[in-house]
């Protein structure tokens, strides 16, 4: 398998702590989530943007920009969830892009790149309401807004984890098994 | 009386060639494929709230209010008194729910929760109401023209129509946020230029209007009576105008078509925010200018028009500045070109996913989808048109939108809610409290004399009662049927899970929450308007 690719934290624990904070959460703590990229352009022309999912996701991620902010090393701390999904088929992916294009008109003449698709880590921050009852929260280590839409694939994460009694691993200590 | 001068008509061509070309520019011939998709992104929270609020109904309350306004003063403030506490509903439950289910079409989450049954019946009463309501929204602009050119109002309606499906086939520019704030501000503009002139060529100014809105009763905007009947007292507003509000804002495709495809949760409550705290004051800006031209007419002894929607377009080409009603003029046409563009592409995109990829074509080509999204968004302006000819025997284009909604979004509402609250509910239910809801509402409307406001109020109760009770008759739904509305993480299993990682994670202080926040001064801006309102009318009532 191709090597993977870490988008760089962009959100750091201070300003994430602060997001978090106004969104009712009372604990916080980073994560990565490994997503498959495509690139959106003109056909035959450089992306623009990008699309992020899983077979996991009903509705993929997008990421702007002509370049993926990412960088050589790997995940720094966090927990790492990884489901080790197939990538989505390029049909998949194409189908995805037409209801987000139907969704926004705009998009219409953006496209699907035929490349295929690449893995990578995104960085994300957890928070963790208190209360009654405890509810996570998830927001972008890029932009550092809300990504309810993951919260299905984190807490599937979270739970293998648990279960498999590494919940509180860190990075560091598993070394360079991913 | 100027009326609609050689200057109006190119003031007018010029603002709409320039919002075209605005919208070209900066919609279609980036140079950069980035700028597609940053194009909503860095303009302000504030500016995308307004072009949602020019695209929900910036036109037809500049037709519509006024006649209303005219004809019964600030009494039917009374059905949009309730959208800040509908706006925390949404804020609140449904933006939420929908966000975190990735869905496309709001249809989608009831198939998940309730079967393929629910969601193709719910998406097919979306299109019928939305294509009926979209041949009011095509009826106002045509009736703008027709009495700045003196043509009939039918055959504007089919020029206006034939406009509006170019437009719209050919990708519109609604998507242009700027083109929709500038609108917005144009209408605004116009309407307080309406009452600067109106109040200036009255010979006691302000004191007249005041003197006639106190003298017959304009300003009694909260009627406490309990009976059912009439239609715009308080009650009617609170119990019934609530359901309207939070149905139509969040069972309405094209109104939450933005929401959902806004990045964030916190963005798309930012959107509703906006309408929550502006609707009350554009309306009641709106009214007043229907009181001051029911001064205006007494004190000038004029016969008010048959159709009273046309009162304040009259006014503007009579009364305005040669070019200044060119420009008000544009931008109702502009405004309506945005609101027709959005309705027909919301409708055209639920025919394409919830219809026909789904039982007449699935697998097609993205090709084959678009041009059945264009033949669509044809089908569904030729729908509209043939009602919008109806659509003057309605009465106030704003009431007609509003009353058309609610002989179906009560029901809508009721399946929504049952899906969300009701963990015991089933398709069985869900399609039997639907047919159910909307039986009722058609009865109750036919049969008895109570305001068109609980339209909504009898269609919730209705269509949530019989589902909840039919529900019963069948097993409970599957834990996979209910995960998009109950929270995953509220199994005993995961909430250890969750305390695990809590008790190990970094610590962060408290805050009062932002949607709290946001929450409250929603409620405190209603109680706000509520309060001025008793004001007004206790001191025109002495």
């Amino acid at each position: 398998m191709a090597e993977r690719l870490t988008l760089v934290r962009q959100i750091n624990q201070h300003a994430a702590k602060q997001r978090l904070q106004r969104l009712g959460a009372r604990a916080c703590e980073p994560a990565w989530v490994s997503l498959w990229t495509v690139g959106l352009g003109r056909p035959n022309g450089r992306p623009g943007a990008w699309l992020l999912c899983t077979q996991a996701m009903r509705r993929a991620l997008l990421l702007v920009g002509a370049e993926l902010p990412v960088h050589n090393e790997a995940p720094d701390t966090g927990i790492q969830i990884d489901h080790a999904l197939p990538p989505p088929t390029p049909e998949a992916l194409a189908r995805l892009w037409l209801w987000e294009r139907m969704a926004t008109p705009r998009y219409w003449r953006i496209q699907v790149l035929g490349k295929a698709p690449e893995q990578l880590w995104l960085p994300c921050w957890l928070g963790y309401t208190g209360g009654r009852q405890h509810r996570l929260l998830v927001i972008s280590g890029l932009s550092g807004e809300p990504l309810p839409m993951l919260k299905p694939v984190i807490l599937r994460g979270l739970q293998q984890a648990h279960n498999n009694g590494q919940g509180l691993i860190t990075s560091e200590q598993r070394g360079n098994s991913l | 009386m100027e009326g609609f001068t050689l200057f109006d008509t190119i003031v007018l061509i010029g603002y709409i060639s320039l919002i075209a070309w605005i919208g070209s520019r900066f919609g279609k011939d980036q140079h950069n494929p980035e700028d597609y998709f940053l194009g909503g992104r860095n303009i302000p929270g504030w500016a995308i709230g307004l072009s949602v609020m020019a695209t929900q109904a910036s036109a037809i309350t500049f037709i519509g209010a006024p006649g209303w306004g005219f004809e019964g003063g600030l009494e039917r403030l009374v059905t949009f008194i309730n959208v800040p506490l509908a706006m925390i509903v949404l804020i609140l439950v449904l933006v939420p729910i929908f966000h975190r289910a990735g869905i496309y079409s709001i249809y989608e989450l009831l198939e998940r929760r309730f079967g393929p049954a629910t969601r193709t019946l719910s998406a097919l009463l979306f299109l019928i109401a939305r294509g009926l309501a979209t041949g009011v929204v095509l009826y106002a602009p045509a009736l703008v023209l027709a009495v700045v050119t003196g043509w009939s109002v039918n055959l504007t309606i089919i020029i206006m129509a034939t406009l509006a499906i170019s437009y719209t086939v050919m990708g519109g520019i609604s998507a242009v946020i700027w083109t929709d704030v500038v609108q917005m501000f144009v209408l605004w503009f116009g309407a307080l230029l309406s009452i600067f002139f109106l109040v200036t060529s009255l010979p006691g100014g302000w004191s007249d209007v005041f003197n006639f809105g106190a003298t017959t009763g304009m300003f009694n905007a909260i009627d406490l009576t309990l009976d059912p009947s009439v239609t715009y007292s308080l009650w009617a507003g609170l119990f019934g105008g609530f359901f309207l509000h939070v149905a139509y804002f969040g069972t309405d495709q094209s109104q939450i078509q933005r929401v959902l495809s806004s990045p964030s949760v916190l963005d798309a409550q930012r959107s509703l925010l906006i309408g929550g705290y502006l609707l009350i004051p554009q309306m009641l800006l709106f009214l007043f200018i229907g009181v001051i031209l029911a001064t205006y007419y007494q004190q000038h002894g004029l016969t008010p028009p048959e159709d009273l929607n046309e009162l304040l377009p009259r006014y503007v080409v009579s009364a305005f500045p040669s070019g200044m009603a060119g420009l008000v003029i544009a931008g109702v046409f502009a405004a309506a070109m945005s609101s027709l563009d959005s309705a027909l592409n919301s409708l055209s995109a639920v025919t394409v996913r919830d219809f026909y990829s789904r039982y007449i074509k699935p697998g097609a080509s993205d090709a084959h989808y678009l041009k059945a999204s264009r033949l669509a968004t044809v089908f569904w302006g030729l729908y509209a048109t043939l009602f919008a000819f109806f659509a003057g025997n309605l009465g106030p284009v704003i009431e007609a939108v509003n009353q058309i909604g609610s002989w179906f979004y009560g029901a809508l509402l009721g399946t929504f809610l049952l899906a969300i609250f009701s963990h015991r509910s089933n398709a069985r239910g869900a399609v039997a409290g639907l047919a159910a809801g909307m039986l009722a509402v058609w009865t109750v409307s036919a049969l008895l004399d109570i305001s068109w406001l609980y339209n909504n109020t009898v269609g919730v109760a209705v269509s949530v009662g019989v589902g909840y009770l039919v529900s019963l008759t069948a097993p409970a739904p599957s834990h996979a049927q209910l995960s998009d509305v109950m929270m995953t993480e509220a199994a005993p299993d995961m909430q250890a899970v969750l305390a695990t990682r809590a008790d190990n994670a970094q610590v962060i202080g408290k805050e009062a929450r932002l949607t709290r926040r946001r929450c409250i001064g929603l409620f405190a801006w209603f109680c706000i308007m509520l309060s001025m309102l008793a004001m007004l009318q206790g001191w025109a009532n002495g």
